[in-house]
Parts: structure tokens; sequence; C-alpha cells
């Protein structure tokens, strides 16, 4: 059963029931043991009157009248047992052994009997017990019929009760099933009980937060497209003039430098689908123990031959146990943008470090160059996307930095830049908490 | 002619140069909103290519500040952004066109035509002075319906000195206007081409104002 409603009034009408059900069946018992004792007590009176009024004078006593399950059954015998009297002579009880009350089975009939001694007579005065039974049932019954009379009413009430109870609810339903999917703002939260706020409230939460992705999400893609358009232009002339190209020497010049734009888009593409895998909605890869150190030589050991061709020296000039709890492609991704910069801008004959180590609770990672480096100003800004400081004519996408802090802030760590290597050029520091 | 070209893209700041080049154009390429600020103060263009996303200034600012110290030469706005807003903000403060990237070769060169034709104030395409005809989007000359054979110098002249007929444009003017900053002007090359013009297009076409310069005589 889905509906609240139909639940909450289907449990609410079996309590009642239930209620009703319990309170008739005690009223059955308490009833049937105070019938009994008054009956009981009526059964003495007859006897003793007998005994003390009638004795022997059985012609007084006449045949029973009323109805015949409720009379009492009068006998009385002599001391051989034959029968003086029997107000019922069809069915005629048997002795008891002992004087007083005693119930017996007889002819499949349970009976309550009282049983006197009057000289050498006895007087035996007895009932059927259904009596007491039928009256203690009727009682019970007198309870009952009148909760099962209500009980329609009752169930009609309760439903409309809920159905004041649970507005507010609709209420929400209805605002929340109105709004087109792009429609992110807050539901109304006002005259909400204390049951349906939190909810609301969460609901609101993550409404506000879907927002925010969205419009992140929206930027990127706006930007994204911005920046796609000048690699596109770029490729787009370099055709036309290879097209034109007298020579061909004039068309293998165009034809490497439009591969060199191929070469450069793809990059772009490629660091914005790192970006896009990078969102933390995305990001699906559990974490798992990264050893810095490891990464740090496979980095450095992957992009050597980048270092040759310029040359600038590329080294790993401390590698110490550090370990985090993180994303090891990211990480990779991370490091590997760090020293690709730092190659990029650092002229031929200059130097590269990377290093790894722990620091307290902190695990480092560092790049330094002696490259040219970033103004002071500068240093906060380059984390932007598509940022670029002013003056570069290094071919560079203004994605690599934004990565970093991506997979940083993923991975809660901070980055700071600092000077480089003999007071020139950058340190990138990535601090991460230590596993 | 001369262009003055500002983009901070190097690989298409590169073509653009290379492809207007093709087109007989002398480019000067600069990358910032400042060194588009001094070339602008500097030298006369026939014509400015400006990109609005520059870095140490914007385009836009560029685009102003130009225009308020009332320079007047065309300048066609080459930019990634575009929005409608965009394009009537950069119309706005003081271009003469706006094209969104990215563009065809082909066109950029037939706007910048465009621009400067509006500019000289002529809405033929084709210069015509007396028995001379030079189509600037062909670079072909006629003299009297017979085709003339002319250098890229000595086309690029006879365009400056056919824009204002009359005007008398000395050496400096037009070496100004022939040659980019990266180009060496040998000491008589201007007289080497006046020469040549002379020679193949009529010894009086091209007039000699003493001490002051050359004219193409108006009509």
């Amino acid at each position: 059963m889905s509906s609240l409603r139909t639940r909450l009034l289907v449990a609410l009408l079996g309590a009642v029931l239930l209620a009703g059900v319990v309170a008739s069946a005690a009223t059955y018992y308490s009833a049937r043991a105070e019938i009994g004792a008054l009956l009981d007590e009526e059964m003495r009176q007859v006897a003793l009157s007998l005994r003390d009024h009638a004795v022997l004078d059985v012609s007084r006593l006449a045949p029973g009248n009323g109805d015949p399950s409720q009379r009492v059954v009068v006998q009385i015998r002599d001391p051989r047992g034959v029968a003086v009297y029997l107000s019922n002579a069809a069915t005629p009880l048997p002795l008891a052994r002992t004087p007083g009350f005693a119930t017996i089975t007889h002819e499949g009939r349970q009976w309550r009997m009282f049983t006197a001694r009057s000289g050498p007579q006895t007087i035996q005065v007895a009932q059927s017990t259904a009596v007491r039974t039928e009256l203690a049932a009727a009682a019970a019954l007198r309870l009952l019929v009148p909760i099962l009379a209500v009980l329609p009413l009752l169930a009609f009430l309760v439903w409309l009760i809920l159905d004041r109870g649970l507005t507010p609810l609709a209420r929400v339903a209805r605002a929340v099933s109105a709004r087109s999917s792009s429609s992110l703002d807050p539901l109304p939260a006002e005259r909400l009980p204390g049951e349906v706020r939190p909810l609301v409230d969460a609901l609101n939460g993550l409404l506000g937060r879907l927002g925010d992705a969205f419009a992140l999400q929206r930027r990127f893609a706006a930007d994204a497209a911005h920046e796609l358009r000048t690699p596109l232009t770029a490729l787009a002339l370099q055709i036309q003039l290879a097209e034109r190209a007298q020579t061909d020497a004039d068309r293998a010049a165009s034809l490497a430098k439009l591969k060199e734009g191929v070469k450069r888009a793809t990059r772009l593409v490629q660091q914005l689908l790192a970006m896009a895998r990078l969102e933390p909605e995305a990001a699906e890869t559990p974490l798992a123990p990264v050893a810095l150190d490891a990464l740090a030589q496979s980095v450095a050991a992957e992009l050597t031959p980048v270092a040759a061709a310029k040359p600038v020296a590329l080294a790993v000039d401390r590698a110490e146990p550090s370990t985090v709890t993180g994303n090891e492609e990211a990480l990779r991704l991370l490091l590997t943008n760090l020293v690709d910069n730092a190659l990029r801008y650092t002229p031929a004959g200059g130097r590269v470090e990377v290093r790894a180590f722990r620091r307290g609770a902190e695990a480092v990672l560092e790049v330094a160059d002696d490259g040219r480096g970033i103004p002071a100003a500068e240093r906060a800004r380059v984390f932007d996307r598509f940022y670029r400081v002013a003056g570069t004519d290094v071919p560079g996408s203004g994605l690599g930095l934004a990565i970093v802090k991506q997979v940083a802030d993923l991975h809660r760590a901070r980055v700071e830049l600092t000077d480089g290597l003999d007071g020139r050029g950058l340190t990138a520091r990535v601090l991460l908490p230590a596993a | 002619m001369r262009l003055l070209l500002v983009e901070d893209d190097p690989m298409v700041g590169e073509s653009i140069r290379d492809g207007l080049g093709q087109e007989g154009y002398t480019v000067d390429w600069v990358r910032d909103g400042k060194g588009a600020e001094t070339a602008l103060g500097a030298e006369p263009y026939a014509a400015v290519l400006l990109d609005l996303g520059l870095p140490r200034m914007d385009g836009l600012d560029v685009l102003r500040a130009a225009r308020a110290q009332r320079n007047d030469v065309p300048i066609l706005v080459i930019t990634a952004r575009d929005a409608v807003a965009d394009r009537i903000k950069g119309l706005d403060a003081g271009a003469d066109d706006y094209l969104v990237k990215p563009f065809d070769l082909d066109e950029l060169a037939a706007r910048v035509r465009a621009l400067v034709r509006r500019a000289e104030g002529r809405a033929e395409p084709v210069v015509r002075h007396g028995p001379i005809a030079l189509d600037p989007a062909t670079r072909a000359v006629t003299l009297r319906g017979h085709p003339v054979e002319l250098s890229g110098r000595e086309f690029a002249l006879l365009q400056a000195l056919l824009a204002r007929p009359g005007a008398v444009l000395s050496r400096a003017q037009l070496e100004e206007r022939l040659y980019g900053w990266d180009e060496e002007v040998g000491s008589n090359a201007v007289e080497v081409h006046i020469h040549n013009l002379r020679r193949k297009l009529g010894a009086d076409t091209i007039r000699n104002v003493r001490g002051v310069g050359y004219t193409i005589p108006a009509q």
C-alpha cells in the first residue's frame, strides 16, 4: 500500500477495532464472573427457601415455566435416591456427591448445580451454564456494536483529518512536479509543519547545489566553445594558406603549421575532457593509497624525452616515502601538468627539479624551475580557467593550472606558488594530507 | 598597403599575416593592447585588424582610445565574441566592421578592401584614373585596357598615389605606407619603384614635386 493516507487510515481503524474487541473481551469475562456469582446466590436462595418452607410439600411445587433454557431445575430426592420431585422429568440430573456448588456435564450440556440436605431429603437446584454465557456475551456485544456502528463515521473523519494534515505534503509535491527541469528556484518553505520542513529544506539544498553545478557546467561549456574558436580559426586559416601555396616548399611549411595547429586543438580538447572528468560528480574512481615518490619518478621518466628535446635538465632530486589517499590517475595528471608547465616555460639550458617528501602531517609534491616564473601579482589568477599571463608567447590553453587546482581540491590539498631555483623561476608546491 | 594586426594568438596572427602578405599587404603585427595603442599613434595604417580579448589592454579600450584621439583609421574587429550584444558593443565603440572567428581568409581580405575603399571615399571597387584602372581584388592594373605587369611594391606604390589623386606624398610617407617595421628600406628604393612605374605607365603619369614628393595629378 503506497498511499500514506490509506496506510494511516487502515492502521488507525484497525487500532480502534482492536481496542473495541479487547474491551469487549474484558467485559465478557468480568460480566461472566459477576453473573456467575449472582446466579449462584440465586440458586442457593431457592434451595434454602425450599428446605425451610416447602419441605416435603412437594405438591406445591408447580412445574417450571418461562424459557426452558433459562429455567432453574429443581429436584428433590429421598435418602435412597428416588426422585420425589423433578421439575423437568424428561431429563433428570444425576445426584451430586457432596453438598454445595458443582459444575457437571449432563447429556452434552453444562450445568451449574447447588445441592443441600434437608433432613433425609436432598434438594438440588441447577441451571444450564449457557444462561451465564449468553448474558455475558450480550453485555460484551452491547459494548462492541456501537463501536462497529461508528466505524464508518470514524473512517470518514479520519480520512478528512488526514487529508487536511497531508495538505502541506501535497502542496510540496505539486510545487515540485509543476517546475520545469530548468527551474531550480527553491521551493516555498513557509507555513510548513515541522515534519515536512526538513524534507523541503533538504530539497532546496539539493536544488541549490544542482543549480551551482549547472551554472558551472554552462559556464564551462561556454568557455570551452569560446576557447576552441581560436585554434579552429588558426586551422581554417592554415588550410587556406596551404591551398594557396604556389611551391612545394610553401605547401610543406603550411602543412607543418597545420599539423601543429591540430596538435594544439587536440591538446585543448584533451584538457577540457580531463577537466570534465574531474568534476566531483563525475569522479567514480575509488580512492586508494598513492606513493608520491614513485609517482614523481614515473612522471619524470615519462617527460624526460620532452625535456631532452629542449634541452632542459629534468631531475627528481628528492624522493622520500610519502603516501596519500587519492585518485592516482588524477594525481598523475596534476604532476604531469606541473612538470609540463615547468618545461614549457623554462628556456633551453634550464633546470626543472621534482620533489616528493613528507613534512609533518602533509605529503608534499614540488616542481621547481629556473625559468621565467610568474609575477607575484599574477600568481593567484593563473589558476583561473583559460587565464594566461600577458606577454606569453609559449602556446598553451590556459587550462593546465586550472586542472592542477581541480585535482588539488578533489584531494583537499593546497597549492602554493613561490619563487623557483636560485631566486628565479617558479616553485609549485602541492600539500596533501598524508595517509 | 600597410595594415596593423592586433592578435595575441601566435598561430592565428601568423596565418593572417602570411595570408594578407600574399594579398600584397604589408602587415605589422602586435600581440597586446598596449602595443596596438603605441603603433596606432606612430604609423599611418590603411586599416587595423583588431582582436578583442587581448592581454594588457582590452581591444574595446584600444578602439575607444583611438577614436577618442580622432584617429579615423578603418578598424575591423576580429574576435571570438560572437554574441549580438558584443557585436553591437564593438560597432558602437567605433569599429567599422566586425568579423567573428573562425573566418575565411578570402572574406577577411575582401572586407579589408571594402574598408579601404570606403575610407578613400569610393563606391566602385576598381580605381580608375584616366587611362589607368587598378583592381585591388585581383591586383590587376590595365593601361587603356591592356594588362600591365607590376611587382608587389610597384602595385602598392601606385595604389597609395591613386588613393588621393592630386595629393603630394613625400618619400618618407610613401615608405611608411609600403614597408613594415621589420623591413629594410634601401635609400633609393622608392625612386627605383617610381622609375619603373613611369616606364610601364608613361613618363608623365607620376609627377615629381621638387623638394616635396610625388603625386598623380587630379584630372
